[in-house]
């Protein structure tokens, strides 16, 4: 399985980040998220990162990151996926 | 007062104190406050009314300049993000406030504190440094002059963390513009009240914030579950498309019904605007609709509404930034006449640059353009400008003046008020404020609109109880539908989305994603599961209600009663909108009649437990809140019912 993202999608709600934060602390701890969003206001760019902590969420239903997604940005990959425009980082 | 218990879980637990005339920093827990107003604006309020004598003036070093984050703020409820800014309010000399989302407020609680309480004055220009409990006083000599963009560029590659979230002042500002805003992201004003104005009196340019710490909540898997549940309610809403594209789309329709019920035009000559006007502002292929590229959302907002701007092509080809909102079709299009959507683009982006408050620029400048048409200023007071309705350079240029305080931007600069004193000759009556502040607000068509934007506590601005009506939106079971343009029916939506705007405040949820205007993603049953599996509290929605909200808003109606010497009087509309009529569309010959208003406004304060005679306070209600302390102080100054 694979967390995908469409940059197009997303609007850096920061979400993604929080949630994750959540699976592994039950606390909302941003630092000790496996994803990293930041934006530039100013040419509306967004830094999206994922680290090796990633467990895909293994004891929840579907990762946290793709459930609060509100935007429909992150996805997990399915037999498609390949055919899917997906940037990491822009 | 209502018993709350003891607060398990939301607050970062720290309220952090500076003063920047003795450069002392220091901290104190937040738990007391809380438990009294649960957070956000409800502290700051009190923290206030505590510590401000009412001697104190806005430009005085004992006066507080106050970022309250909402007690959710830093959790993953959905659109927690918002602070609210209070000071004494340079227009009204009362209670100031304004509110701002972003991800300012989460940061500052991730470094672990709830609010932020600055007194004194710096004798030089300096910006804050808070990275968790390393608070420094930086001197900001290399940023003082510059827009608000370059500030943001420069602290950014001198501090070298893309993580660091930063609040700071323009020219305006620094200028000590009245009308000055705080900009969250170079993007979200903190407007209202002069916030901007406080700060750069202050000379504190900008607060940068990073935080590394974490936010617990009383029981997390039973909290999770109703966020799950919320977030399911908003993706579920079938508003949350429409909103999704920004309110101000709404507008593309020239047949959208606001279009009749919530605009001014020229500085209020009339409420109607042209349709082929309209269209051409708002065309989806080439106007305003056609330059938002992109939507961005603030922290954890499952609706997102903030559009990224870019002009394509024209004079002002290439301007870029994040954010345009409704009321620059209200003010800098309506209020000017102006059709031309690269120029409205570009005088909003302008006063975001300059670190100016949108409402302020239009409200003051298009009555100087009406002081140019009736031929009370000319050209020689202008430096040479003609200020025809429809002449959008002349009101760029204007905005320059205002914030640089050139020219005649240095008599308006000191408040539209002053300077209709200065210049005379009845110049005062075309001047549509409410308790001093400019407004760009509809009075005489939407009735529940004037009455909450009359008696707002932080003069004027309509998201204190505004209301278009209450089919869609007030208390449950809603009264139905009935004419945004009667009086009947009104005071009891306005007072019920003037409540529930208290608790979004306290608590820092977005008033987009609750119970603003209709959209109704979040409602009261939904903030009373948050708190209590959040903080670990037991209440109920009547408790909310009737105790959080309603203190929050007798906080801010004691202070001006202290500060100030505002009666009932303040809050009726602008004498003009009681005199001159709507001369053109389907609302002709409307104007606000003053006995119909007062029925109105007497219900008004009887629902909020105020002397319907006078509007003050009582002592009874006041004692119901356990507010004896400030009861004792409003009766020594006769400003309380017995």
């Amino acid at each position: 399985m694979r967390i995908i993202r469409n940059s197009n999608l997303c609007y850096a709600c920061k979400t993604c980040q929080l949630a994750c934060s959540f699976h592994h602390t039950k606390t909302f701890w941003p630092e000790r998220s496996s994803i990293t969003v930041s934006r530039n206001p100013q040419d509306g760019t967004i830094k999206w990162r994922m680290n090796a902590t990633c467990d895909k969420c293994i004891d929840e239903e579907e990762p946290l990151c793709v459930k609060y997604c509100m935007y429909g940005a992150l996805q997990i990959s399915d037999k498609n996926a390949d055919k899917q425009e997906v940037k990491d980082n822009d | 007062m209502i018993k709350t218990g003891n607060i398990k879980g939301c607050l970062a637990g720290k309220i952090l104190r500076i003063d920047l005339s003795n450069k002392k920093i220091w901290t104190e827990e937040t738990k007391s406050y809380a438990e009294k107003t649960l957070g956000g604006r409800g502290i700051n309020s009190l923290i206030m009314i505590n510590e401000i004598e009412p001697r104190v003036k806005w430009y005085d070093r004992e006066n507080l300049l106050c970022f309250g984050v909402g007690a959710l703020v830093g959790t993953m409820a959905p659109g927690a993000c918002r602070v609210d800014i209070s000071t004494i309010n340079v227009f009204s000399g009362g209670k100031g406030s304004a509110n701002v989302g972003g991800f300012w407020g989460p940061e500052l609680k991730y470094a672990g504190f709830d609010n932020l309480i600055i007194v004194g004055k710096s004798k030089k220009p300096v910006y804050l440094y808070i990275n968790d409990d390393k608070v420094e006083i930086r001197d900001a000599d290399f940023i003082w002059g510059k827009n608000t963009f370059e500030t943001e560029d420069i602290l950014r590659q001198e501090i070298g963390d893309d993580n660091i979230k930063i609040a700071l002042i323009g020219p305006a500002g620094e200028n000590r513009v009245r009308g000055s805003a705080i900009m969250i992201d170079t993007a979200k004003a903190a407007a209202g009240s002069g916030v901007g104005c406080v700060m750069g009196d202050k000379r504190l340019k900008a607060i940068v914030v990073r935080g590394h710490k974490k936010i617990e909540v009383a029981e997390p898997e039973r909290f999770m579950k109703i966020v799950s549940k919320c977030y399911q309610k908003c993706k579920n809403n079938p508003n949350k498309e429409a909103w999704r594209k920004s309110p101000l789309n709404f507008y593309a329709d020239p047949e959208w019904k606001e279009w009749t019920t919530s605009i001014v035009v020229r500085n209020g000559q009339d409420d109607y605007w042209e349709k082929e006007k309209r269209i051409e502002l708002m065309n989806p292929k080439t106007g305003i609709p056609s330059m938002g590229k992109k939507i961005r959302a603030c922290y954890c907002c499952p609706i997102g509404c903030m559009p990224f701007m870019k002009i394509d092509n024209g004079k002002y080809k290439g301007t870029q930034g994040e954010g345009l909102w409704v009321n620059a079709i209200w003010g800098h299009a309506c209020r000017f006449d102006i059709s031309n959507p690269q120029a409205i683009v570009k005088a909003w982006l302008l006063t975001n640059e300059l670190g100016l408050d949108g409402d302020y620029v239009a409200a003051g400048l298009s009555w100087v353009f009406e002081l140019y048409e009736k031929g009370i200023i000319t050209k020689k007071d202008t430096d040479g400008l003609e200020l025809d309705w429809g002449n959008s350079e002349a009101l760029i240029k204007m905005i320059k003046k205002l914030a640089y305080r050139e020219g005649i931007g240095d008599l308006l600069a000191d408040g539209m008020v002053e300077a209709a004193k200065k210049i005379g000759r009845n110049s005062g009556y075309y001047l549509i404020q409410v308790k001093g502040q400019p407004s760009i607000e509809s009075f005489r068509v939407p009735k529940g609109w004037a009455l909450a934007v009359s008696t707002s506590p932080i003069a004027g601005r309509h998201l204190r109880g505004a209301t278009f009506g209450s089919d869609d939106c007030g208390p449950k079971p809603r009264p139905g539908k009935f004419n945004v343009t009667d009086y009947q029916n009104q005071a009891s939506g306005v007072v019920w989305q003037g409540k529930t705007k208290e608790i979004e405040d306290n608590l820092g949820i977005c008033s987009y994603v609750g119970t603003w205007f209709g959209a109704n993603f979040l409602d009261i049953e939904d903030f009373v599961e948050l708190i209590n599996t959040g903080m670990g509290l037991n209440l109920t929605e009547e408790e909310l209600m009737d105790y959080y909200a309603v203190i929050g808003r007798n906080l801010e109606k004691a202070f001006n009663a202290l500060h100030t010497n505002m009666s009932r009087e303040d809050d009726l509309p602008p004498k003009r909108f009681r005199e001159e009529e709507v001369k053109s569309g389907p609302y002709k010959g409307f104007k606000i009649d003053e006995n119909r208003y007062n029925e109105m406004l007497d219900e008004f304060y009887e629902l909020w437990g105020w002397d319907k005679k006078t509007g003050m306070q009582t002592k009874t209600s006041l004692e119901k809140l356990g507010m004896k302390d400030i009861a004792k102080k409003l009766l020594k100054k006769d400003k309380l019912v017995i």
